[in-house]
């Protein structure tokens, strides 16, 4: 048997079904943000820490140029480690029946038996037997992208030498979950794989018998990761050592790490903008209800309930909304969470994700939507029930208005109504104003991750990077091999690379990444300033990339101290002439002659940039396939394509999913505040219809309002939306990768025209109850 | 004289789910130019109804409810309101004014959208209020603001001023006040006025009494010589 007072509490919820629904919507915006982001990330985490327990993820990586095996042995008694893993990786170029692109990709040898670090979770078929030669696995992406099935063949260049293999199995492997060709901006499945084959038939090919070119190993608890490394580097060093590092510059583990940053950074920022302007709402729906109930309240308390009574019941009216809310939001955040969950595993090759809501997230939503319902209402609710029967049950005195000192003499009357009604509530004209500036603001943001990407792939792959293939040399070689590669069908033109990798240091801090040699006045790859303009190479000295230099603290002038890790090791002082505005990865670049130079070698290259006629580009494909020093090509235009592919598919749901949150602000907002306009002055729309005024002038009264509230809204989400995408951008700079900060004007105006048709939808509701205000009722009764 | 309303058989009835109630059942009466009169009656005897008939406020079930010629029962939703600007001064037993406004507003928000107003200080100062006329409704007492909304009413010189519980919210002391204002703009005028009240003390102001019940008129009574409010007391 429902109480007296429950019937009430949803007859009055059913009354105010309108704004009960908005509310509910808004709130559900919020949590279902917030469970989509901190569901993923936890069933990522839980997913990460899982997957590097099970199949062992090392703890320490490094990479040389060849070593025997008992160097292995040497590292494993470094005090520190526990154990230790020597194998042989090579670059390889892969050929698919009837699949005319340049395929990369890496073999991995495997070891007898079981293996100490990085296990492989089989998707599909078996491992290769012992003893079988031909046997290899694939990556599950590049299985999926060219629907390989166990028993297919590849033929595999492998240091100039062409095999055919047998694929007898998929799998994954921790140490690839990102999988990323040298060179390239997003994993592009098509074109780059990883291939798994016994150790001794891979060490054959690449003449590596009893040799290892890649060690890792796990650490003694307690052990510290710099320690171990500086002792791996000085044991490698006189084998090509490249320099050792722990899990937080394994390039899969740090992706990971970046995307973990962003989902936090969207579990917090989206909720607390939505929650706050849901709290807003509730507070501005029962702060209304309770004064058109101040009469009924006051009779209550006559007839002896207590104020904590009839607390309680307005805390349950609200309780009703948040819990409506909360759990549209955990449906719809769930939702988006197990989509959001397969992008990621499209992105990144787990072996598997069990995507799930844990408990804590669900508490947490409760918690936050009740908080912010709390905050919203609970001092109103507490004023109002505790006012004294007596006072609550005489009529309320015409609300007190001042003239507006924003008001011109030749205002109509319907006119000053509409400022001095606004400028009777400051407080809630200004939170009207930033709810629906917020939701401007979220829309840019939506907006803006499309313009960096479009902006991003306009500078880089039509500004800078104007080569149609990239080719790179398994050793340095000797540019009059670069003759050889002009004279193939098709190429216009070819300009050679040399890449080695260097640490940089400056004042205390270090880095290690690529120092890039190029030719001086280069056509193919350009360096760029943030305008993109053209830098030019000083004939000693370096640029870096714009990030290097931030993260390093030098600025142009200053002398930075470079070592380079392979060759000849050279150290030597180098004036940083300039920085070059690039998005993915930070580099180091400098005259090809002087790095040469630098390495005390002649005139090499490890790579070329080539320009071609596309006409041609298949053959070419099929002649460069045996070249063999040519350990990999890289299409730009694939690049471009894959590029496009992997961001289309996110930009789009994010810009979706952003629309409709956004919008739902926007509606709200606008819709809960002309409602309550509606009912706070319903009598004095109506007084003005009786005395002769037509539906259009009570409208203007009532939505003209609005129309100020919005238009003046507008500028200010466009100022917000410019500042949060400003802070998107600078909180989303990682070695990695930097998003431009480009809002095109086409951006702002979709915003604006969003909103505007919100309005226009929500004014469109209400605007229909004002034609049927009772003229009569509305008389008789005082308020 | 010539009559500014001519009702005939004004019916009224709401269907109230499944009971039918009779509000008019069968309303003939005139109201003539410069009259005034006075409907009396207990709450439910019809004349509120009847009031927001002859002021296009409601519709009537049946009948006919001439207005100058112009049937209004038959009118449109549109000519209801063109109707209401231009003919017709409301009070209203709560004054109903728009609390942003001051008293000159309040009654400028009429003479801005009606053909040929006085002006808005003109009214206020014809109800003795020229120097509240910047007041805002909050700083106005009861009685200030029922002056304010009769000259709202009137600044727009209408053929009719149909007054409902002019002074059903206030003293008596008050009420009188009230009423003089409305006798004053009455006679000054020449606005057919129509008052209803359940109050019989208030109908010696009047020229012609109108005596309702059971939505009927049950007689008509004729003041020879109509009162000053200002001799009336309650």
């Amino acid at each position: 048997m429902l109480r007296a007072l429950d019937r009430k509490l949803f007859r009055d919820l059913w009354a105010v079904r309108g704004q009960v629904i908005a509310i509910s919507c808004v709130l559900a915006g919020g949590i279902a943000t917030y469970v989509m982001s901190a569901s993923t990330l936890e069933s990522l985490q839980q997913t990460q820490s899982r997957m590097y327990r099970e199949f062992r993820f090392p703890e320490l990586f490094a990479g040389l140029k060849q070593a025997p095996l008992s160097v292995a042995t040497r590292v494993a008694a470094v005090p520190g480690i526990a154990a230790v893993e020597a194998r042989v990786v090579a670059p390889a170029n892969i050929e698919l029946a009837g699949y005319g692109q340049p395929v990369s990709g890496q073999v991995v040898g495997l070891p007898l038996g079981a293996g100490r670090f990085n296990l492989l979770h089989l998707h599909a078929g078996r491992m290769p037997e012992p003893g079988r030669d031909k046997e290899a696995l694939v990556s599950d992406g590049f299985a999926k992208a060219h629907q390989l099935q166990p028993g297919f063949e590849l033929a595999v260049t492998i240091n100039g030498r062409k095999q055919r293999l047998v694929v007898v199995g998929v799998a994954s492997s921790p140490e690839f979950t990102y999988q990323l060709a040298p060179g390239s901006i997003v994993p592009d499945f098509k074109t780059y794989c990883i291939l798994w084959m016994n150790a001794a038939p891979l060490e054959g090919s690449f003449n590596m018998t009893g040799a290892f070119n890649q060690l890792a190993a796990s650490l003694e608890r307690g052990a510290r990761v710099e320690d171990a490394v500086q002792a791996v580097d000085a044991i490698l060093r006189t084998y090509g050592g490249l320099g050792a590092h722990g899990r937080k510059d394994q390039i899969s583990h740090r992706f990971l790490a970046e995307e973990f940053k962003q989902l936090e950074m969207m579990a917090t920022l989206f909720p607390a903008i939505f929650l706050s302007v849901a709290g807003f709402l509730l507070n501005v729906v029962v702060g209304r209800l309770m004064a058109t109930q101040r009469g009924q309240i006051a009779t209550l308390k006559a007839f002896g309930y207590t104020t904590g009574a009839i607390v309680w019941h307005f805390v349950k009216f609200t309780a009703v909304i948040v819990t409506i809310g909360t759990l549209l939001g955990i449906a719809g955040g769930a939702w988006m969470g197990s989509g959001m969950s397969r992008l990621y595993m499209d992105v990144y090759r787990f072996p598997y994700l069990e995507y799930s809501i844990g408990g804590g997230v669900v508490a947490m939503s409760f918690a936050v939507s009740l908080a912010a319902a709390g905050v919203g209402t609970l001092f109103s609710v507490l004023k109002s029930a505790a006012e004294s029967p007596a006072v609550a049950m005489q009529p309320a005195n015409p609300g007190k208005y001042r003239r507006s000192f924003l008001e011109m003499p030749w205002f109509s009357q319907p006119s000053r109504m509409i400022v001095r009604n606004l400028e009777r509530r400051p407080v809630k004209s200004l939170l009207s104003i930033g709810g629906v500036a917020m939701s401007t603001a979220i829309l840019i943001l939506g907006g803006f991750w499309g313009d960096a990407v479009d902006y991003m792939v306009f500078a880089q792959l039509r500004r800078a990077q104007l080569d149609d293939l990239t080719v790179t040399f398994f050793t340095p070689v000797s540019t009059r091999g670069l003759h050889s590669l002009r004279s193939l069908p098709g190429v216009t033109y070819a300009e050679p690379t040399r890449s080695v990798a260097a640490r940089f240091r400056f004042a205390q801090r270090t880095y290690r990444t690529a120092l890039q040699g190029m030719e001086p006045e280069g056509q193919l790859r350009r360096l760029l300033d943030a305008k993109l303009g053209r830098v030019e190479l000083p004939p000693e000295g370096i640029l870096l990339t714009d990030h290097l230099a931030t993260m390093l603290g030098v600025k142009p002038g200053d002398t930075v101290t470079v070592e380079l890790l392979e060759g000849s090791r050279a150290v030597r002082q180098v004036a940083v002439a300039g920085v070059v505005s690039e998005y993915i990865g930070v580099t180091a670049y400098m005259r090809r002659d002087a790095l040469n130079r630098f390495l005390r070698e002649g005139d090499v290259a490890t790579g070329a940039y080539l320009a071609v006629d596309p006409p041609a580009m298949p053959e070419l494909y099929q002649r460069l396939k045996r070249v063999p020093a040519v350990a990999g090509v890289a299409a730009r235009a694939q690049a471009l394509k894959s590029f496009y592919e992997t961001l289309a598919a996110q930009m789009l749901t994010f810009a979706f999913f952003n629309t409709l949150l956004a919008s739902t602000i926007a509606i709200g907002v606008v819709y809960n505040t002309v409602r309550i306009s509606l009912s706070e002055r319903g009598r004095e729309l109506a007084s003005l219809r009786v005395l002769g005024y037509t539906r259009g002038e009570v409208s203007y009264i009532l939505l003209g309002e609005l129309t100020v509230l919005v238009f003046l809204a507008i500028p200010v989400g466009l100022v917000m939306g410019h500042g949060l995408a400003y802070f998107m951008a600078m909180s989303a700079q990682t070695e990695l990768f930097r998003i431009p900060f480009v809002v095109r004007p086409s951006t702002y105006a979709m915003a604006a025209l969003v909103v505007a048709l919100a309005t226009a939808g929500s004014a469109f509701l209400v605007g229909r109850k004002i034609n049927h205000l009772d003229l009569v009722e509305v008389l008789k009764a005082r308020e | 004289m010539e009559a500014v309303f001519a009702a005939r058989a004004v019916t009224k009835f709401y269907d109230m789910g499944e009971v039918r109630v009779h509000a008019l059942r069968g309303v003939d009466i005139e109201l003539y130019s410069g009259e005034m009169m006075v409907l009396l009656g207990p709450s439910g005897s019809g004349k509120s109804t009847l009031l927001n008939i002859l002021g296009g406020l409601d519709r009537a079930s049946g009948g006919s409810v001439l207005y100058r010629g112009f049937d209004i029962t038959a009118a449109k939703d549109r000519e209801l309101t063109q109707y209401r600007r231009r003919h017709v001064g409301f009070v209203f037993q709560f004054y109903n004014l728009i609390p942003s406004l001051t008293a000159l507003e309040n009654v400028a928000a009429v003479t801005e959208i009606a053909e040929n107003p006085m002006k808005p200080a003109e009214a206020l100062e014809l109800v003795g209020l020229a120097d509240r006329m910047h007041h805002f409704p909050s700083q106005l007492s009861g009685g200030q603001q029922q002056r304010v909304a009769i000259a709202r009413a009137i600044a727009k010189r209408p053929s009719v001023l149909l007054c409902d519980e002019p002074t059903g919210a206030l003293d008596s002391e008050t009420g009188i006040v009230v009423l003089e204002a409305i006798d004053k703009v009455n006679r000054e005028l020449g606005a057919a006025t129509a008052v209803i009240t359940h109050n019989a003390d208030i109908a010696g102001m009047a020229d012609r009494v109108i005596h309702m019940s059971n939505g009927g008129v049950s007689h008509v009574e004729l003041n020879a010589n109509r009162r000053n409010p200002r001799e009336l007391h309650w």
